[in-house]
């Protein structure tokens, strides 16, 4: 998406210049290679407390759910901001 | 092309969505007007969205006394009432209790059955919702009766909604925290103690998360509920893009793997909801110390 704004430009033909999209898909990248790091190791050490104490299994998948909606939560504000981005910065 | 129809209502989550004028699969999660009522000398437009919130709160008030009302049996002529809740009271009793004792009572103990209404109320209606906007109810009442409409929808994909919703907790937390603590200890334990001279930092700072919370809850739900919808949208959408069978295949069943998906986001993102209202609540009836 990113190396293709030109064409993007030419399919919607909107006023919104490339260097608007260059950003915007390049702050998406980013957003999403954190969140994806960040649940990631969520789930791995929720998996590693599990294997170490299986008695202890209900509480921490339920505390893996809520940190991963908590960083789910900062990773669509983010994706937010950059779509509004777009529209306010052409 | 539908632009003008798109900006106009998802003008956060702003995406161009390239179709034909009768094929808009966003076109639910945009609230459109039904009917106005007119009181007096206001016009109160009521859309899709509120309908769908107005159907949420009938369909709990209708359901749940009935699914919980005490059952009888008769054994041998003899009638008792039945303890053991079976069907839809044994759903709906297993997810209250372990909201209550799993997620409300570590947060605040000895005050839990004061607020654990409120607790059930904000998961069962956000769920509610949540599940109402998977259900295609325009295209059901298309095929029924033959006309376009545009009934129903995810109203939790709608900002305003989800924003009330997050409005309601944060007028509940602090009402909840006022009537428990009494208004002066209220405003003295807003912010944990520390030294005297960094507690009007603490204060503006405590203000601050008071409005961001609410805010990051609205935005958290909304944004959840979109992103799915918006992902089925664009799946659907390449079949317009491909144009063979075999893409519509491929797209289809994509969709509904992705349905599946989004039926598991309805009921985290409902049970995240009423965890962070419980435990903003917890916060704000219990001094931190």
């Amino acid at each position: 998406m990113t190396f293709f704004s030109g064409s993007i430009l030419a399919a919607t033909g909107t006023s919104i210049s490339s260097l608007s999209i260059w950003a915007v898909m390049l702050g998406c990248d980013v957003i999403i290679l954190a969140a994806t790091f960040a649940i990631g190791w969520i789930g791995s050490r929720a998996v590693e407390s599990i294997a170490r104490q299986p008695e202890a299994g209900a509480r921490i998948f339920s505390t893996m759910v809520i940190a991963a909606a908590l960083v789910e939560g900062i990773t669509f504000f983010s994706l937010l901001i950059c779509f509004l981005a777009l529209y306010w910065m052409r | 092309m539908t632009i003008e129809n798109l900006q106009s209502s998802l003008d956060i989550a702003g995406v161009y969505f390239v179709a034909s004028a009768d094929f808009n699969p966003l076109l639910p999660s945009q609230s459109a007007p039904i009917f106005t009522i007119s009181i007096g000398r206001w016009d109160v437009i009521v859309s899709n969205h509120m309908l769908v919130v107005a159907a949420a709160a009938l369909l709990l008030l209708g359901c749940i006394p009935v699914a919980t009302r005490p059952r009888r049996t008769r054994l041998g002529g003899a009638s008792r009432s039945r303890m053991v809740p079976a069907g839809l009271a044994n759903l709906i009793e297993s997810i209250c209790v372990f909201l209550r004792e799993e997620v409300a009572r570590p947060v605040m103990r000895e005050h839990t059955d004061r607020y654990i209404g409120f607790v059930w109320t904000v998961f069962f209606f956000v769920l509610s919702l949540n599940l109402l906007g998977m259900v295609p109810s325009e295209k059901i009442i298309a095929l029924l009766t033959g006309k376009e409409n545009h009934f129903g929808g995810p109203a939790t994909a709608n900002i305003y909604v989800t924003g009330g919703l997050a409005a309601v907790t944060f007028m509940m937390t602090h009402i909840y925290g006022i009537r428990q603590q009494g208004f002066g200890r209220y405003i003295i334990n807003f912010a944990p103690r520390a030294p005297w001279w960094i507690m009007p930092l603490l204060y503006f700072l405590e203000i601050i998360t008071a409005f961001v919370r609410p805010f990051t809850l609205a935005v958290r739900l909304f944004a959840n509920i979109i992103a799915g919808h918006i992902l089925m949208a664009t799946l659907l959408g390449l079949i317009l893009v491909f144009k063979n069978y075999c893409a519509a295949v491929a797209s289809v069943s994509a969709v509904v793997a992705v349905s599946f998906l989004e039926l598991l986001v309805a009921f985290i993102q409902a049970f995240v909801f009423t965890f962070l209202s419980t435990l903003y609540i917890g916060f704000s009836i219990l001094p931190e110390h």
